[in-house]
């Protein structure tokens, strides 16, 4: 199996070019650098800012700077948040796990639901029930993802007090976390899952007037075996290129959702460093998630060139 | 094109056409429509009546009014973004598909590039650092937003590039510019629209989403704005729900409207033209 070189060029082009942007930002935004490295919420006398820019090597010429700054990279030394009293790469990777607890399980459930609910609207388009689905996840696909949060956070919490309404955990037993995880889980899975849905929905729909189909149809295949058996496979491609694509936008949506349902994940570190004004805060986080998103990017195209050998070179 | 499309399209493409002039003259004709002036105030925190509909907010300010003038600059903000992106869409598209070789490899290869870059992030970044204003957000989200518009026209151009018309003008001895403009450009504005209503619809969530974070101009109130005061005011917790429902539900209804649009320029070549296939489109 060979991978496509052009593609890694491609990441590897993108991976520079956003250390480079994260390296010059502060640098180049109105404003001392000083402040912009540190954070707007430390305040300083003037004399210790003039040894802090001596201490960061910020009056070395650029070149140096930006030399010591992959340097730094490559230790994993993101910087140091004066917000959080402590070093950004630890802050963000304890807070990444949380992240990825709600992402995770999210992306998987809303692959499997998005795409049999979205073949099924694709394969039987007159019924009641998918003309339903189809509208309730085209309601879901067009509100923003914060909004959606609210309203479950309302309805469910407030409301009916059926969940807790903030935090990953009040006790840390099993079912304490489960019922704190739901409804976000619950929101981030319907956002994914429209996504696939619509994919899935409309690659059935091409696929299945497929003279192969008709084959299949010909042969005797019950129309279910034949949508499962068959065209599934074949339609379900899409859905695997959009996959990465989605992690990035699922990404930045649970960061919106977080922020809702106070979980205290990398959104909810976004946040409170806007709010703060902690500026090496957000450029880690943006590094990592840049990082992150490239990397699925890779693991995804890995995975399209072994599912479907006709993917070569020039895809 | 018309007589292909379907009855149950038709429908919603007129129900997309309707909102969306509604919404748009809501937005130009809002000081007619407000009952008060978005500046005035009176009694905090009231519930919905008869002469304030919405209620007002924590400073007393009328939600009515406040959602009149908000649709101003939540339109504003996607239908320009939309304008800039599928303008810069357009250009690297026809270029990339029109000239082939090394031009489409260095242009496809930059689009990648931008596509790979989370641009949500990105844009908060950029905001925190700079003072958040319109003009800021419209122009970042306009250099991000580009990329999948350029890589649809791009495929069309190339598919209409060796077609007999295209061939001829080249024989005849036009210029590449005039090709792209004069003979290319006028077969694939049914392409370009529908990727405009997309580009616009997923503006605005952006926007929207931004706007709830607090990086949204301060000084002037887009829905995503209503809401982040509603949230961090206590108008959530206190179940105030007319501060943040009308706002939110006016983002989703006005993407929904593009997205019906958005219905009438589908392809029918490819047998679909009696089902209606929705665009991914990020946000």
């Amino acid at each position: 199996m060979v991978f496509p070189t052009k593609k890694i060029i491609r990441y590897l082009f993108a991976l520079f070019f956003i250390i480079t942007l994260n390296f010059f930002l502060p640098r180049a935004m109105p404003g001392d650098p000083v402040i912009n490295l540190l954070g707007e919420d430390y305040v300083v006398r003037k004399e210790a800012i003039e040894k802090i820019r001596e201490e960061m090597g910020l009056n070395r010429p650029l070149l140096v700077q930006y030399a010591n700054y992959w340097k730094d990279l490559f230790r994993f030394d993101l910087g140091y948040s004066y917000h959080f009293r402590t070093r950004v790469s630890s802050l963000i990777l304890s807070r990444l796990k949380w992240t990825f607890i709600l992402v995770a399980p999210s992306l998987i459930l809303g692959v499997i639901v998005g795409a049999l609910a979205g073949s099924l609207a694709g394969w039987k388009k007159k019924s009641k029930g998918n003309a339903f689905s189809f509208f309730f996840f085209l309601f879901i696909y067009c509100s923003p993802p914060f909004f959606i949060s609210l309203l479950f956070l309302y309805f469910f919490g407030f409301r009916l007090s059926l969940f807790p309404l903030k935090g990953f955990y009040t006790t840390g037993n099993w079912i304490d976390v489960l019922k704190h995880l739901f409804l976000p889980i619950l929101v981030t899975t319907l956002f994914s899952a429209s996504r696939n849905y619509m994919v899935m929905r409309g690659s059935v729909l091409q696929e299945k007037e497929k003279l192969y189909v008709w084959y299949a149809r010909a042969k005797g295949h019950l129309e279910d075996s034949l949508l499962f058996r068959h065209v599934f496979k074949n339609a379900s491609l899409p859905v695997i290129t959009l996959f990465a694509l989605d992690f990035g936008f699922l990404f930045a949506g649970a960061l919106f959702i977080e922020i809702v349902f106070s979980l205290n994940g990398m959104g909810t570190l976004i946040y409170q460093s806007i709010l703060s004004r902690d500026y090496p805060v957000l450029q880690g986080t943006f590094l990592i998630i840049s990082f992150m998103v490239i990397i699925a990017n890779y693991l995804t195209d890995w995975f399209y060139n072994w599912i479907d050998p006709r993917v070569k070179e020039n895809r | 094109m018309k007589d292909s499309i379907s009855n149950q399209k038709k429908y919603f493409t007129r129900i997309g056409g309707f909102l969306f002039i509604l919404f748009l003259l809501v937005a130009i004709f809002a000081p007619l429509i407000a009952p008060f002036q978005f500046t005035d105030r009176f009694d905090p925190f009231l519930p919905p009546g008869s002469k304030h509909l919405l209620g007002t907010n924590d400073i007393g300010n009328d939600l009515f009014t406040e959602f009149i003038y908000g649709s101003r600059i939540t339109l504003l903000v996607g239908l320009l973004t939309g304008a800039f992106s599928i303008s810069i869409g357009v250009f690297i598209g026809l270029f990339a598909g029109y000239h082939g070789g090394l031009i489409d490899e260095i242009l496809m290869g930059f689009t990648d590039i931008v596509l790979t870059i989370p641009r949500i992030p990105l844009i908060i970044v950029l905001s925190a650092f700079l003072r958040p204003s319109v003009g800021l957000m419209i122009l970042v989200m306009s250099v991000l937003w580009w990329t999948s518009t350029a890589r649809v026209i791009r495929s069309r151009t190339m598919q209409i590039r060796s077609m007999g018309f295209v061939e001829s003008a080249r024989c005849l001895g036009f210029s590449s510019w005039h090709i792209l403009f004069y003979e290319i450009l006028p077969n694939i504005v049914m392409i370009i629209i529908p990727e405009y209503l997309i580009t616009v619809a997923s503006a605005m969530i952006s926007e929207a989403s931004l706007s709830f974070l607090g990086l949204g101009d301060p000084s002037l109130k887009s829905w995503g704005m209503m809401i982040h005061h509603a949230f961090q005011r206590g108008g959530f917790l206190n179940g105030m729900w007319w501060w943040y429902l009308p706002p939110g539900l006016g983002v989703t209804v006005f993407v929904l409207s593009m997205v019906f649009l958005s219905f009438a320029f589908e392809e029918t070549e490819t047998g679909m033209g009696e089902e209606i296939v929705i665009a991914p489109f990020n946000h």
